[in-house]
């Protein structure tokens, strides 16, 4: 476990320095940032969720079918961000929203193989733009549950220096952490590293749940996902977005939409994806899976499917999510942005 | 309380010395835990059928007791949850995944713990008497009790533990090596690592040695008859007899572990119930009574019942430990229902830990804490009257 105590302590000092560096709940008020302390009604009364497309994004057919056009996913992408953020710009966003000591972590899911993952592409984008928005490379964390799933969606990984690439693996708190009806080990890169998140989950139907976008994504900073999936995951998804660790530190929730899909995941099945071509952005987590929903349903109407209401699977957590001052899951209150 | 479970406290200054040795041993057995992985090696061979460990610790092997369902999803048959698991997930146990289609265990010859045990620790008081146990888990259970003593290996997914390789065979070995003529699959589920179980015993039988399983009885049909003729014993941990307390306290449900002790009479497997007693939880005299009828009308009123101590552990720490007069009463509660076999754990050195003649009331095994003092038992019947003590003697 040598490699182990290695990052672990390099993390540390990562950590500490950033701590130092940022007065973390001046900074907070100061950004006038997302995350409203939980609590029934207490939440934000409208949000606004950015929403890029692009066509042509994703090669459509040839012998270069299904592979990404740059430059146009980096348009979308820059497009949302700057909207969420309420800027010109993508760096001008993300400036607003983080500090240049902050460490910052982007949670990605990549359970759905190179498929059905971000693309390695958003991430360098979202990484260029941060180092552009002052944040040290250094400072900059990419993670997901395990490096295997990191590997398998296209990524390398590396621990630095410059900006790490990894899995909690094995990286889980040595305690139990109670969190509204479950406890759980939380990932320590979560707990003692990131100070600031980015959520770039991925726009997907999940048999389970309903919808997978942002909200659901929260379940890879927890050792045990495989408990909190009882009752299409409603009592969960709610309280661990709304755990001090996770929405204290939530600053945007990125929606990869470039590649979608209305049914049959959270895996990867070919039939159902298509490509949208687009970024979901905002700083409201539950307006993100509102619109995600809205989405996956009207793909799943074009396709001839039951609504996942009529399937048993209405994404039930993201009301709930709502109902502890998350965001906003109301459409009526969403104004989607297409920018 | 009246009778044999009257508490009256008679351990001899000889009985705590052999009790402080029986202690040791289970000493020695937790460092055995410890070193899993240098006993594995040591007895682990190749071409045993043991597959390649992937990075991250995990040995995919593909699992039984499924079906598959559209959409490259799969349906786990193993135990009542049926959880439907998509590509790349895991049921709710977190051992069993779905690959590109068929579900795999992840745990089979992968334990997490391996250690010599009393039989007495299981507790099975029915089971040859005073033997050790080659005890062994891997990661995993399908429920997740606030109360779990293990739930740093149960509650735990099979990559976020130190696990050893150790096949079957190994197993049966390793046993055979400690003078063990039992290997006990406990600690975490067995359930959800039934495909080991299964091999297990297969290779423990064909070296003499005898299986046994300490579950909690949320089983299905299927691989219980499947094992159930594999094994010498099954320990049920009925949590209670509540519905609601199963769901809000060990996110299981109850109708399927009786359903399994039911089962388990049906298949002739010898049985024993442990009872972890909660304060103000599962202690009523109602909830206990109830308990106690189910036992003597559909299991029988000769299966041991055990009714044990909580201490404070893991999500439920804001309780005290269990009063010993509330463990007296549901002894008593349980006496009284017709039981012939009441059982009190965690209580060293109460006369309930021992095992008394329904016929005569003479001592039949004397126990303190988890060693056995004294067997008086003659080819499985009391020396004082005759009468035959159901078990697993010889």
């Amino acid at each position: 476990m040598t490699g182990t105590l290695d990052r672990r302590e390099l993390l540390s000092r990562l950590a500490t320095a950033a701590l130092a560096a940022s007065p973390l709940g001046r900074a907070a008020g100061a950004l006038a940032l997302p995350g409203p302390a939980p609590g029934r009604g207490s939440g934000p009364s409208r949000a606004v969720v950015a929403f890029a497309r692009r066509e042509g994004m994703v090669a459509a057919e040839g012998p270069a079918a299904g592979t990404v056009a740059v430059e146009r996913l980096r348009e979308a992408l820059g497009a949302a961000v700057a909207r969420a953020g309420d800027e010109a710009t993508p760096v001008a966003a993300l400036r607003r929203l983080f500090r240049p000591g902050d460490v910052v972590g982007i949670k990605l899911n990549c359970m759905g193989g190179r498929s059905l993952s971000p693309r390695p592409e958003t991430v360098f984008a979202l990484v260029r733009w941060l180092r552009e928005a002052g944040v040290d490379p250094d400072r900059i964390i990419v993670w997901e549950r395990t490096g295997r799933e990191l590997r398998g969606a296209g990524f390398v990984l590396g621990s630095g220096p410059g900006v790490k690439v990894m899995g909690t693996d094995g990286d889980w708190e040595e305690k139990v952490r109670e969190w509204g009806p479950s406890a759980s080990r939380f990932s320590r890169l979560l707990v003692e590293d990131v100070t600031a998140v980015i959520n770039l989950g991925v726009l997907k139907d999940h048999g389970l749940a309903g919808v997978s976008a942002g909200l659901k994504n929260w379940y890879g900073v927890v050792h045990n996902p495989n408990k909190l999936h009882a009752e299409g995951c409603a009592p969960y998804v709610p309280y661990l977005a709304a755990s001090p660790l996770v929405n204290g530190k939530l600053r945007l929730t990125v929606v990869d939409a470039v590649t979608a899909q209305c049914h049959g995941g959270p895996g990867y099945a070919p039939s159902w994806a298509w490509p949208l071509e687009g970024f979901l952005a905002t700083t409201d987590a539950v307006a993100a899976d509102a619109v995600a929903w809205g989405l996956i349903e009207g793909r799943r109407r074009e396709k001839g499917l039951r609504t996942l209401a009529a399937e048993g699977r209405e994404p039930r957590f993201i009301a709930a999510s709502e109902r502890l001052g998350l965001g906003v899951a109301d459409p009526r209150r969403i104004e989607v942005a297409r920018v | 309380m009246t009778g044999p479970g009257a508490r009256a406290p008679d351990a001899t200054r000889r009985d705590l010395l052999r009790a402080l040795a029986a202690a040791g041993g289970a000493a020695c057995a937790a460092r055995l835990a410890g070193s899993a992985t240098a006993i594995a090696e040591d007895v682990a061979r190749p071409g045993e059928g043991v597959v390649a460990v992937e990075e991250g610790g995990l040995a995919p092997r593909p699992a039984r007791w499924y079906r598959k369902l559209p959409e490259d999803w799969v349906q786990c048959g193993l135990c009542p949850h049926g959880c439907r698991i998509s590509e790349g997930e895991r049921g709710t146990c977190g051992v069993r995944e779905n690959r590109k289609g068929s579900l795999f265990t992840l745990v089979h010859s992968r334990p997490c713990s391996v250690a010599v045990d009393p039989v007495e620790k299981k507790p099975l008081f029915h089971v040859l008497p005073g033997v050790p146990a080659l005890s062994l888990a891997t990661a995993g259970c399908n429920f997740a009790c606030k109360a779990c003593q293990n739930w740093e290996i149960a509650q735990a997914r099979p990559e976020q533990v130190k696990s050893a390789t150790l096949s079957p065979r190994g197993v049966a070995e390793l046993a055979r090596r400690h003078a063990a003529p039992l290997v006990a699959c406990t600690y975490t589920e067995p359930t959800v690592w039934s495909e080991y179980v299964h091999d297990v015993a297969v290779a423990a039988r064909s070296l003499g040695v005898r299986t046994v399983v300490v579950s909690n009885g949320s089983i299905q049909e299927e691989p219980l008859r499947d094992l159930a003729p594999l094994l010498a014993a099954y320990k049920v941990d009925l949590k209670g007899f509540r519905e609601a307390f199963y769901r809000s306290h060990c996110e299981g449900e109850l109708k399927p572990v009786l359903d399994t002790l039911r089962r388990l009479r049906r298949h002739g497997l010898w049985t024993e119930v442990v009872v972890l007693v909660i304060p103000t939880l599962n202690d009523s005299v109602e909830e206990i009574r109830d308990l106690s009828r189910f036992v003597r009308d559909e299991l029988g009123p000769e299966v041991p019942v055990h009714f044990t101590r909580f201490h404070p552990a893991y999500r439920l720490t804001n309780l005290p430990s269990t009063p010993v007069a509330t463990l007296e009463r549901a002894h008593d509660v349980a006496r009284g229902e017709g039981l012939r076999f009441v059982y009190l754990g965690n209580v060293p050195g109460h006369r309930a830990e021992s095992t008394w003649c329904p016929g005569c009331g003479g001592l039949l095994v004397r126990r303190l804490g988890m060693a056995l003092l004294e067997n008086r038992l003659k080819k499985g019947a009391c020396p004082d009257c005759g009468r035959a003590i159901p078990g697993v003697w010889s």
